[in-house]
């Protein structure tokens, strides 16, 4: 309404005055305040007050009254930001400014500096993150790292997949951290925040880029695999890298892959990387996943029946994003249309999850793309050949049969050309043993089957 | 209109008052100066919408009007005039000016589209008188490290704020902060004024004059310098709180002759220009030297260095001309320079026991 009004004096004053002397003063008018009595109309500037105040105001006054709006006077005021410039009485000085100085220059620090600008998310800790076998080692070196940063694992590079808690742990031991020291200067990024800003440092040559980062206590830096391939960016994380580490400032790294498999990451940077400790994040196992699901329902303040939480856990196995995202669905559905939240409703419901990661693989499929993944030919891998290159995958081509199917041992054996079942037998046992021995073996098994539900 | 002034007084006036005169604005009728008696006197003023400019100057009155004129030509012709007595007389908007030998007529505009000048309550106003020498010094040594980055507005423009008892001036565009107090105040004040304002208020400035007044309102500020008043909007915004960023003690510190240091500052400089400036500055506590070193990749290397009181060894690396600029800007034949490393603030202030100006300069990165 006010603003309407506004408008039709704008609009027919717009017609009397010259184009110029319209778009200088009437520019960023408004109307603010109406009263009966009175009206209060916002201008950009002091010039611009004094010039309504004088050779306008009779004007509008008429054109007000013409729109059936007469009252006593029109003020003017020059709008602000709401702050009052200068004031007789003391008052207190703006609270905002202490954090606004420290983007001006370096920052010296500040214990308002390192909360609130340090982007953790307070929501997350230790206490609400869940540990199973396939993320202990990780859990217990993060909360190492929490209490003597920098000095015992530096850096520590946690590797996983998605949804597995990578940002959880980091973002705890941020938090952990400023909560032992307040006054310790934490900063969280995501690789694409540090690649951005260092473009635009070069763009604008703004300086203050470097500062920013080396000035700080604990460097957490997450999903390190975006800087690889920028040739420029990696270079001056190395610095960075460097400037921390040696005056012992704790550096968190995250990635989806070890250092070693991240292609295009500079020599000079991997050697780095993996200088600490590396620890990967697995796959969360039933049990553990199980525990998600109940801790997570109970938050929200609802008891899962023992049977529902098992059917969530067991159908989505691969990322806890999702089996959260899963079991909030759940929880929505069963709220909104008023029903239980049991196995009923999750199944009903865990059918439209499921959609998206097609569960139909077959044993031809985990043959052919282990046998990709390996780079040889699936007939090799079906034949009797018993060279060292080819009787691994065919291991864990075996193993794979086993673990996402369930064949039965003659027919994992016969799929890959066997006649005798204890070959198959032993493969399995042979694999199962070495992902819990061997790293590359635990790897590459994992990113076989990530290949499979892609 | 009808009067007569003296040349010399007019020229100074048009002087002072057409830099305010803009050809760029988008209202053609600031291009102009306005010209009306007020009482026996004739005030001159222009404005570009962010300072409004007035002077006034004693004139002999025989009928009172008023007109504006094309800030140049008025101003170009006054000034090629013989001193002595011009009179001025408006016909029909056209304003005739006769003096001696030289006459001429100068197509004008009314004065009533002429922007109203802003008006300002003295007595809501808080107001200081400075002498002059302090305004100038003051004012000359906090512009020079305001910002031109408009993206940053309150950057662009000094703040003037109270401060335990003391009118502060400070300044800074994020790479150097200067800060110098003034003078004591009892009123609470945080104002930010302009870069461009405080320019012309220097320029304004002569000889002749003692004291600066300056009266602080809500949204705008003006200075009166005898009689020339100079009044600017107010730069909308909080002001950093810059103070958190100067050290109170630094590891270094160094005391030397401000001669020495401008010297080798100078000379280190003429080497740096490749590296943008950048001279790194080592301070020797067992010879007892400041010494700066800088490397021009094609034209070759220099290192220079001055006899200095040091405190502790350190190696810093600044920008040459930001060096040079504070060196200008500090008074006193001994300057204390101080640092902590190489990534804290180096402070530079006179040698002295009461300091009222602080030049802080961040480090490059070397």
């Amino acid at each position: 309404m006010q603003h309407g009004l506004w408008q039709s004096v704008l609009g027919e004053i717009e017609l009397s005055v010259s184009h110029a002397a319209f778009t200088t003063w009437f520019k960023n008018t408004e109307l603010i305040e109406q009263s009966d009595s009175s009206v209060t109309i916002a201008v950009p500037n002091i010039f611009a007050k004094r010039q309504f105040e004088v050779k306008f105001n009779s004007q509008i006054k008429a054109i007000l009254e013409k729109n059936g709006v007469s009252p006593d006077e029109i003020n003017y005021t020059v709008r602000t930001t709401g702050k009052r410039t200068t004031t007789r009485e003391t008052t207190a000085p703006p609270e905002q400014s202490k954090t606004r100085a420290e983007e001006l220059i370096a920052p010296r620090p500040t214990p308002s500096a390192s909360t609130n600008n340090s982007g953790l998310n307070p929501r997350y800790s230790f206490a609400n993150f869940i540990v199973g076998s396939s993320n202990d080692l990780a859990f217990t070196a993060c909360q190492a790292v929490a209490s003597t940063p920098g000095t015992k694992y530096n850096p520590l590079f946690l590797y996983g997949g998605v949804g597995l808690g990578k940002t959880h742990l980091m973002q705890a031991v941020g938090n952990e951290i400023i909560k032992k020291q307040p006054e310790a200067r934490v900063l969280y990024i995501s690789s694409e925040t540090f690649v951005k800003e260092f473009l635009e440092s070069i763009r604008f040559k703004k300086k203050g880029f470097s500062d920013k980062y080396r000035n700080v206590d604990v460097l957490i830096v997450d999903d390190m695999q975006f800087i690889a391939g920028k040739e420029k960016t990696q270079e001056e994380f190395f610095h960075t890298f460097n400037a921390l580490h040696q005056s012992n400032k704790q550096i968190i790294i995250s990635s989806d892959k070890p250092p070693k498999s991240i292609p295009t990451l500079t020599e000079r940077l991997r050697s780095r990387f993996e200088w600490g400790m590396s620890i990967d994040i697995q796959m969360p196992d039933f049990e553990t996943r199980c525990a998600i699901v109940e801790t997570k329902a109970s938050l929200s303040g609802v008891e899962l029946g023992r049977d529902t939480i098992e059917y969530l856990a067991n159908n989505i196995k691969t990322n806890v994003r999702e089996l959260e995202g899963a079991l909030n669905q759940l929880l929505a559905y069963a709220e909104m249309r008023g029903v239980a939240p049991d196995i009923s409703t999750a199944e009903g419901l865990i059918g439209n999850v499921r959609h998206t990661r097609p569960q139909h693989v077959t044993a031809k499929q985990i043959i052919d793309k282990t046998a990709r993944h390996f780079q040889i030919d699936t007939k090799e891998i079906c034949s009797a050949k018993r060279d060292k290159h080819i009787v691994v995958p065919r291991q864990i081509a075996m193993y794979l049969l086993r673990s996402e199917l369930h064949l039965s041992f003659p027919k994992i054996a016969s799929e890959l050309g066997r006649k005798d079942h204890t070959t198959a037998i032993h493969s399995v046992e042979k694999i199962e043993k070495a992902i819990k021995l061997d790293f590359l073996v635990r790897e590459q098994v994992a990113e076989i089957r990530e290949k499979l539900y892609a | 209109m009808e009067l007569s002034v003296t040349q010399e007084n007019f020229t100074r006036a048009l002087g002072n008052v057409g830099r305010v005169a803009s050809s760029k604005a988008g209202l053609p009728i600031l291009s102009n100066i306005l010209l009306r008696t007020d009482g026996n006197r004739l005030l001159i003023a222009a404005t570009n919408l962010e300072i409004a400019s007035t002077h006034l100057i004693g004139a002999k009155i025989v009928t009172p009007g008023s007109i504006t004129v094309p800030a140049r030509l008025i101003s170009d012709f006054v000034s090629s005039l013989p001193k002595g007595q011009v009179d001025l007389k408006v016909k029909d908007n056209h304003l005739h000016i006769t003096s001696s030998s030289y006459s001429s007529i100068i197509n004008g505009v009314a004065s009533d589209e002429f922007p109203e000048l802003p008006t300002i309550d003295e007595s809501s106003t808080i107001q200081y008188s400075v002498n002059t020498a302090d305004f100038k010094q003051a004012v000359s040594q906090t512009i020079i490290t305001s910002s031109n980055d408009s993206t940053r507005p309150v950057l662009t423009g000094v703040y003037w704020h109270s401060f335990e008892g003391n009118l502060y001036l400070a300044a800074t565009d994020g790479y150097r902060l200067s800060e110098r107090r003034l003078v004591e105040t009892k009123s609470d004040v945080a104002a930010i004024i302009p870069t461009p304002t405080l320019q012309e208020v220097l320029r304004t400035l002569s000889d002749d004059t003692t004291e600066v007044d300056v009266l602080f309102d809500e949204t705008q500020v003006r200075f009166r310098v005898g009689d020339s008043e100079i009044t600017s909007r107010l730069i909308d915004g909080n002001y950093p709180d810059y103070r958190q960023l100067i050290p109170d003690t630094s590891e270094t510190n160094i005391t030397m002759a401000t001669s020495d240091f401008v010297r080798i500052t100078k000379i280190a400089g003429l080497f740096a220009r490749d590296s943008g400036g950048s001279v790194t500055l080592t301070a020797d506590q067992e010879k007892k030297t400041l010494s700066i070193h800088s490397i021009a990749s094609e034209l070759g290397e220099n290192t220079s260095s001055a006899d200095a009181e040091v405190s502790h060894d350190g190696q810093v690396t600044l920008n040459s001309r930001y060096l040079s600029e504070a060196l200008a800007a500090i008074e006193g034949d001994m300057v204390s320079f101080r640092f902590s490393g190489k990534l804290s603030p180096c402070v530079l202030t006179t040698k002295s026991d009461d300091v009222n100006y602080k030049h802080i300069i961040m480090p490059l990165k070397s």
